[in-house]
């Protein structure tokens, strides 16, 4: 089967080849959110934050956004996100226009921001809650258990250790199953421990998800992306496979970006 | 919305200072009339609703201060504004559960009409229309603050920038006011300051002139506070 471009199978639709019964064939064919930046340009003021930028991401993937700090991926992400709009280019999620219609594409985004801010007087329980009723989503419960959060449900924010600060901001960001996932720097100041824990987890999620990571460990990206796309002072300088041997990564963008 | 306003007000009530603030309004707006009445020779709700205004101008902004001003702060204003909530919903929400509060505060002065009945006669659609007034003025005071404190990531600055600002628009109705301007100016001053669309009801009267300047006034400041929000560069 040939789908169109911009169209893809969720791996929980059913394709069903109907001989039994009077049913027939039945094909279910779902328009997935799929991430599209065309020539994306963001300016503030003075400064050109991200230039020219074009990539895609289709479900199924886990990419793995490179750049040194001010290189541009959270403003790249703010601009999947709606929050900001573009000064030139276009992003698409699904058919879907951020910029005209932020609402209804935050539905289907999940969103773990830089520095994962919290409200540090809620409890667990309520922030989660809270989400899940902003995302009109009834169930939230199994997003605790998701990220292991079950024992601290009922502690403050501000008492929590920043591993399970991160795992609250995971847990908020996954509420409602979205089909895309934005982390930025899902592990930055995390033990090395925690730091696997998150990555496992993100690896889980992959399957049925786009998810769009950025981070300053190259030996992450080596572990879970399936994709990179590195960006450069604003401009996208790599959008492909992620090289497959060992150390490749950190060989590839430290040339890209010292070029 | 409606999950955002929840949030909203279980600050206040899951908070030590939506406590000690409400109650320090309410305590300071009995003590300061409750310890002149004795002395007068009638018994008059006017000047219970005359000092409420002036109270309110602390009472107001020291609800409304961390706002918005703390989510800019601390960057959570990226998590609601990447919700599916619209920068609308997210002022409103604010704007309500402050009315909410101030409202609580409100019903904490109703000991004095209620002292008061049971000394004298009181007539109550007066008092209600007056409660009315106040809570209009209340309400179009909290949307002015809301913006202030929109303008910084700094609470206090917002406290500050907010008592100022809504002094003097309190102040624009007084004669004080005369002594520097002339008096066709003060009289353009004074129509545009909420006290002088207060009298009215502080004597009982509806005028919809007023009830039209407060829902003026409400809108747009809220729209500003809209826009402030919107603005993300």
């Amino acid at each position: 089967m040939v789908l169109p471009r911009g169209t893809s199978l969720r791996s929980s639709d059913q394709v069903e080849d109907g001989h039994s019964g009077s049913s027939g064939i039945v094909v279910c064919i779902s328009l997935t959110p799929m991430i599209s930046l065309t020539s994306v340009t963001k300016q503030f003021k003075e400064k050109k934050a991200v230039s020219q930028v074009s990539f895609e991401g289709k479900i199924g993937e886990i990419i793995g956004f490179l750049g040194v700090n001010g290189a541009g991926k959270t403003t790249t992400m703010r601009l999947i996100l709606g929050y900001l709009l573009p000064s030139n280019g276009t992003v698409r999620i699904g058919q879907k226009n951020p910029a005209t219609q932020r609402l209804s594409v935050l539905k289907t985004i999940g969103y773990l921001p830089e520095n994962n801010p919290l409200y540090p007087e809620m409890k667990v329980r309520e922030y989660l809650q809270f989400i899940a009723e902003v995302k009109n989503v009834k169930e939230w419960y199994s997003v605790v258990e998701a990220v292991s959060l079950d024992e601290m449900v009922n502690t403050k924010i501000e008492e929590l250790s920043r591993g399970y600060k991160q795992r609250v901001g995971l847990a908020a960001a996954l509420i409602g199953d979205p089909e895309i996932l934005i982390l930025d720097e899902p592990t930055s100041g995390l033990d090395p421990i925690e730091q696997d824990k998150i990555r496992i987890l993100i690896k889980k999620l992959a399957k049925k998800k786009i998810i769009l990571f950025s981070t300053h460990i190259l030996s992450e990206v080596e572990d879970i992306a399936t994709r990179l796309v590195i960006i450069n002072k604003g401009s996208l300088v790599y959008d492909g496979e992620k090289p497959k041997t060992k150390g490749s990564v950190e060989k590839l963008f430290k040339k890209l970006v010292k070029e | 919305m409606f999950a955002l306003y929840k949030k909203e007000l279980s600050y206040y009530l899951n908070n030590p200072v939506g406590y000690i603030v409400t109650i320090l309004f309410a305590g300071f707006v009995n003590f300061m009339f409750m310890k002149d009445v004795f002395l007068g020779t009638s018994v008059s709700m006017r000047p219970f609703f005359g000092l409420l205004p002036w109270l309110l101008i602390i009472f107001v902004p020291a609800l409304t201060m961390r706002s918005l001003s703390e989510e800019k702060r601390s960057n959570t204003v990226e998590v609601l504004l990447t919700l599916p909530l619209s920068e609308t919903q997210i002022v409103l929400a604010k704007f309500f559960a402050i009315l909410t509060v101030v409202l609580f505060g409100l019903l904490l002065t109703a000991s004095i009409p209620v002292a008061f009945s049971v000394v004298s006669k009181v007539y109550l659609p007066e008092i209600l229309v007056g409660y009315g007034g106040i809570f209009l003025f209340s309400a179009s005071f909290a949307a002015i603050s809301l913006l202030c404190s929109s303008l910084t990531k700094n609470q206090v600055i917002a406290f500050l920038v907010s008592l100022v600002t809504l002094f003097f628009l309190t102040l624009m109705a007084t004669d004080v006011i005369s002594s520097f301007v002339p008096r066709f100016i003060q009289e353009i001053l004074a129509y545009l300051g909420p006290l002088y669309h207060l009298d009215n009801f502080m004597k009982g009267l509806i005028d919809f002139r007023s009830v039209f300047y407060f829902i003026s006034v409400i809108t747009v400041f809220l729209g500003l506070t809209i826009i402030d929000l919107e603005k993300r560069g």
